[in-house]
């Protein structure tokens, strides 16, 4: 159904010099119209800095880490984050897609549903079942949200799972690191479920958003 | 030729984790011989002791709340005879390893276990653990010419020469489940001894009914409350009768605790706080201690801490071995030789007041003695015990104990050095050469450098050795996800395996911090009795059915192997008492019958005379498969041999495993599928991989049946199946090591029929070899780190609690997974593929 859009978009005009937006100019007889390339350029412009001032509120500033209060603070930060940063470093074929703002929000709310499945891949990865559910639930929409982005492009980009792929994964990996720290006997207060997975997803996803267009 | 050189490393590397446990767990210098009253002996020798008779009555893990917690405790009569003075109540510190054998140890000589007296509880009939020529307050008494009258668990019968008991009965532990009979069988003595035979000068009591208890249905059990107080009306009984006269001596206590889930064996305060009460009438004439002054008992626990943040102090805390020189002093006899006990301030105004200063400075002088250490010989040669205040000697003697008790072993440092230099000597040279010999250097090659390094290096983290489960858990996540990624369109496989996975992990508890109690094997013994036995029973029938239908041969065996395996199940549960569903317990019940051709017998009697005969027909059927297996490979009457020796022992390790684990078999099996189509299909059989994923599965599926690295959780259920009383004790230790090690047994079988499926006879021992690569790489680097890790740490708060106990299921897992599962019963295995 999107295909339809594709063709009143405006072709932007950029002064970027990056090189593989030029690259793929190149080749432009080589792309398959029905598969257009998606890329993310090569840009220090996607690098999420608000991840690091979330982390720094959660861990320094919130009372009793928060992970309530840091999640309706993830939430508008990550639209911002894709409308001026992340959207516009996001290649279709070789335009820039104008943000959509019903995307927006179909994709805030697909996202709500996607925590249904992450958390259940949560308890998989062995989350008590029944006890502190609420607190995977939380963590469930805490890593689904920061793969907001992803989702969005995901969606505005004909689905196309290959390139978006390695952000889940980022987050995913961050996560499942930063489980480390839960068995060792330090009794610190932020040892409990699931803050050391939150914090570790959250670095994950700044890892993941800075530097995956450059694998 | 790869293969000779393997089981050269194999063996070298095994030589020097020897070599290692030599000089870590040396034989401790025990002071031979008898000690006599050295200070101002004829005032000693004549001296009038405080009592004359003892009765010693100890409760198999007696924690200290059961005697003293309002909420728990049903022992009214003591705490009666406590409020109106008659009793002193104590905590006493248990030094692990909290098992009854060093603990009957040192509550007997006064002296610190030595770690290998843990292990040596299991071999019980081992020699080296006797106490025939080390000084004891039993001993003594017999020298002094005591009559000593025993009856109780066994253990003491092993301890102690016979001759010096006038009169002993031994019970033993045989069926952890009999909670009545065990006991029962003390007491129906005590009518005599108190009426008729009322010569003894002191009658020890070792009930074990209070620990099966535990052991069974933890410290909360609906047993614990009337074995409470059938534990009080003995008391009540000793008391009314023998204990009118104020020359005799009560004394109860626990030898150890328990832990929240009811087991021991080690340190956390729950298992060390053992109970201590001394009931005399005499007591009532004296000041109470300290500590129990005002209180009333039982008493209220202000504790409302969680479960186990809970620590068990009540009353004064002592150390366990303070009763050595207490009782010493209070009859008067001299303190054993190796005591580190110091005697209990409290008692000290019993004495005659002539005495009590001779009496410390005699067990101030044992401790120096002890030490053999020049300062505190200079401060003992210097002390002024005449006018020092009785307080200050104490604590003085309270540090050189606490010296004592913590550096309890010497350690033989230059074989701790040769040890360690061999392995790591070893592990450089396999590195190299697994460097040359894999050619390229990819993840699948660098996989078990990776976990071997992860292990190796957690095991400098105490929190790391306890919860190991969770770092093979974080592993075999990573695995699957990997993998996952890595094939795309597999996904129901890598759905399966996740999946069956987090049921293994939620089937038990595991690591020695937490314990949840909704996990599925407790669910099935709790809620859902009826569920496992059919899930048993499903589980039996799946694997006898698969795979087998097709050769006759093969379901004669297998069907044979798994009607016995269930009927033996379902006969022992029968005999513990726990719930069968009913059409099940007919059904056993009536096989049994005709066995026996006996129908005049009760039901449980009838399955009592099978139960031995039972097991020990399936061990031989066991035995007589394996050799017909191997007999019609070599006639080529079956197709795929290995594949049936693997269902045999699979049928072996379902019989050794509790009956609420059983379910897991089928979990495992319906993972190892999923995992050997993706191994073969996808990886074309890669044996790198699947060693790898042999040996994090080992790890992974051990830690959740159950294991730990704690001595507590070595399981003896089923040691003893089809063994009678006088048996062989190498094939109780087998039994154990495979009841304890049956799932990673399991996991070690799998790569057979993935890598030695399609296999060449002319290329087998080189799959074979590089198949035990990984293993043996393995077991190098985490056994480089962890010797380092015990070297490092030897004078670490955890080295007896935590690190030992990982150095020897180290040992274990090198001499049993390694040597004997993973060569010789895989070359026996392999030798039967030819041509």
């Amino acid at each position: 159904m999107p295909v339809k859009k594709r063709a009143n978009v405006k072709k932007s005009v950029t002064f970027s010099d990056d090189t593989t937006l030029s690259h793929h100019n190149t080749k432009k007889k080589n792309i398959d119209h029905d598969h257009p390339p998606v890329f993310v350029r090569k840009t220090i412009r996607t690098v999420p800095w608000h991840i690091i001032g979330l982390l720094y509120y959660y861990i320094y500033l919130s009372d009793d880490y928060d992970t309530m209060r840091l999640l309706y603070l993830l939430i508008p930060s990550q639209v911002l984050y894709l409308v001026f940063q992340f959207n516009s470093a996001t290649i279709y074929g070789n335009k820039i897609l104008k943000i959509n703002y019903t995307l927006i929000l179909i994709s805030l709310s697909a996202t709500i549903l996607l925590t249904v499945p992450t958390l259940l891949m949560i308890i998989v990865f062995g989350a008590p079942l029944v006890e502190k559910l609420r607190e995977s639930w939380l963590l469930a929409l805490h890593a689904c949200y920061l793969a907001y982005p992803a989702v969005y492009s995901l969606f505005n980009c004909d689905f196309k799972v290959g390139i978006w792929k390695i952000y889940f994964i980022f987050i995913v990996l961050g996560g499942w690191i930063s489980c480390v720290v839960i068995p060792l006997d330090w009794d610190r207060e932020w040892q409990a479920w699931p803050i050391p997975v939150i914090v570790g997803s959250y670095l994950g996803a700044f890892v993941g958003y800075s530097i995956s267009a450059f694998t | 030729m790869k293969v000779l050189q393997l089981t050269a490393i194999l063996i070298i590397q095994l030589i020097s984790v020897l070599i290692f446990c030599i000089g870590f767990f040396p034989s401790k210098n025990v002071l031979e011989g008898d000690a006599v009253f050295e200070i101002s002996s004829d005032a000693q020798l004549n001296a009038k002791p405080a009592f004359n008779k003892l009765v010693l009555v100890v409760i198999d893990a007696l924690r200290s709340d059961f005697l003293f917690d309002q909420d728990i405790s049903q022992f009214n009569y003591i705490h009666e005879l406590s409020n109106n003075g008659y009793a002193w109540g104590f905590t006493a510190f248990s030094n692990p390893p909290t098992v009854t054998l060093p603990r009957l140890k040192g509550i007997t000589t006064g002296s610190t276990p030595n770690f290998l007296d843990a292990i040596l509880n299991v071999a019980e009939d081992d020699s080296s653990s006797n106490l025939k020529n080390q000084d004891s307050w039993p001993m003594q008494f017999a020298k002094h010419g005591k009559k000593i009258r025993f009856f109780g668990d066994d253990t003491w019968l092993k301890l102690f020469p016979h001759e010096i008991f006038t009169e002993y009965e031994g019970t033993n532990s045989f069926f952890v489940s009999d909670f009545e009979q065990v006991d029962h069988n003390v007491t129906r003595h005590l009518e005599k001894q108190i009426k008729e035979k009322n010569d003894w000068d002191a009658l020890i009591l070792h009930y074990l009914g209070l620990d099966h208890i535990g052991h069974k249905g933890g410290p909360t059990s609906k047993f614990m409350g009337p074995k409470h107080r059938e534990m009080d009306s003995i008391i009540k009984n000793l008391f009314e009768t023998v204990g009118q006269d104020e020359n005799t001596l009560i004394c109860v206590m626990g030898d150890h605790g328990m832990n929240e889930v009811g087991n021991h064996g080690g340190s956390s305060p729950g298992e060390t706080s053992a109970g201590l009460v001394l009931i005399s009438k005499k007591l009532k004439n004296f000041e109470v201690p300290s500590d129990q002054k005002g209180v009333k008992l039982p008493i209220k626990s202000v504790n409302v801490a969680p479960e186990e943040d809970k620590q068990y102090k009540f009353l004064t805390q002592i150390q366990q071995v303070d009763i050595v020189p207490t009782l010493s002093a209070l009859f008067n006899i001299p303190f054993p030789k190796n005591n580190v006990g110091v005697m209990m301030p409290s008692i000290l105004e019993l004495l005659d007041p002539k005495l009590f200063r001779i009496k410390l400075q005699e067990n101030f002088r044992q401790l120096m003695i002890v030490s053999n250490n020049k300062d505190i010989r200079q401060l003992y040669e210097s002390y002024d015990f005449e006018n020092t205040e009785i307080k200050d000697i104490i604590s003085e003697m309270k540090d050189i104990q606490g010296e004592l008790t913590s550096s309890a072993t010497n350690y033989n440092v230059p074989l701790l050095y040769l040890g360690l230099g061999l392995i790591f000597i070893l592990t450089l040279t396999i590195s190299f050469w697994f460097y040359f010999s894999v050619l390229e250097v990819d993840f699948k090659n660098v996989l078990i450098v990776i976990i071997s390094l992860l292990i190796g290096l957690s095991s400098f983290a105490s929190s790391f050795v306890e919860e190991e489960h969770q770092i093979w858990w974080w592993i075999i996540t990573g695995l699957i996800t990997v993998s996952a990624i890595n094939l795309p369109d597999q996904k129901i496989a890598h759905l399966v395996m996740f999946v069956c996975v987090r049921i293994i992990r939620g089937w038990n508890n595991s690591g020695q911090k937490y314990s949840y109690d909704r996990t599925i094997s407790i669910l099935l013994n709790t809620e859902y009795e009826d569920f496992q036995w059919y899930l048993n029973i499903a589980t039996i029938l799946y694997i006898m059915l698969k795979d087998s239908t097709d050769n006759l041969i093969s379901f004669m065996f297998s069907y044979n192997l798994g009607s016995v395996c269930i009927l033996y199940k379902v006969c022992w549960t029968i005999i513990n008492q726990d719930h069968v569903p009913e059409p099940i317990y007919k059904a056993a019940i009536y096989i049994c019958r005709r066995l026996s051709r006996d129908y005049s017998l009760q039901d449980i009697s009838v399955v009592e005379e099978n139960l031995i005969p039972i097991a020990r027909f399936f061990f031989y059927s066991v035995l007589a498969i394996v050799i017909a297996i191997y007999g019609s490979a070599k006639l080529k009457l079956i197709k795929n041999p290995i594949k049936d020796i693997q269902k045999t022992l699979t049928f072996l390790l379902i019989f050794q495993s509790p009956s609420s684990y059983i379910g897991l078999f089928m979990v495992y099996d319906i993972l190892q599928s999923s995992l050997s189509s993706l191994l073969v299909n996808q990886y074309s059989s890669n044996v790198m991989i699947t060693s790898t994923i042999s040996l994090v599965l080992q790890y992974f599926t051990f830690f959740q049946f159950g294991g730990t690295n704690s001595i507590a959780t070595a399981d003896l259920t089923n040691a003893y199946n089809g063994v009678s009383e006088d048996y062989n004790i190498y094939f109780v230790g087998f039994l154990m090591c495979v009841s304890n090690f049956a799932p990673a047994i399991y996991w070690a079988m799998f790569p057979w029929k993935v890598i030695y499926n399609q296999i060449k006879p002319n290329n087998k021992w080189n799959v074979f070899a590089e198949n035990k690569l990984p293993i043996v790489y393995f077991n190098c680097i985490a056994g480089c780190f962890l010797l380092l890790s015990c070297f490092i740490l030897r004078y670490h708060l955890f080295i007896w609690s935590v690190f030992s106990p990982k150095l020897c299921y180290y040992a274990t897992w090198n001499i049993f997974m390694n040597l004997i599962v993973g060569w010789v019963l895989e070359i026996a295995v392999l030798s039967m593929v030819d041509k």
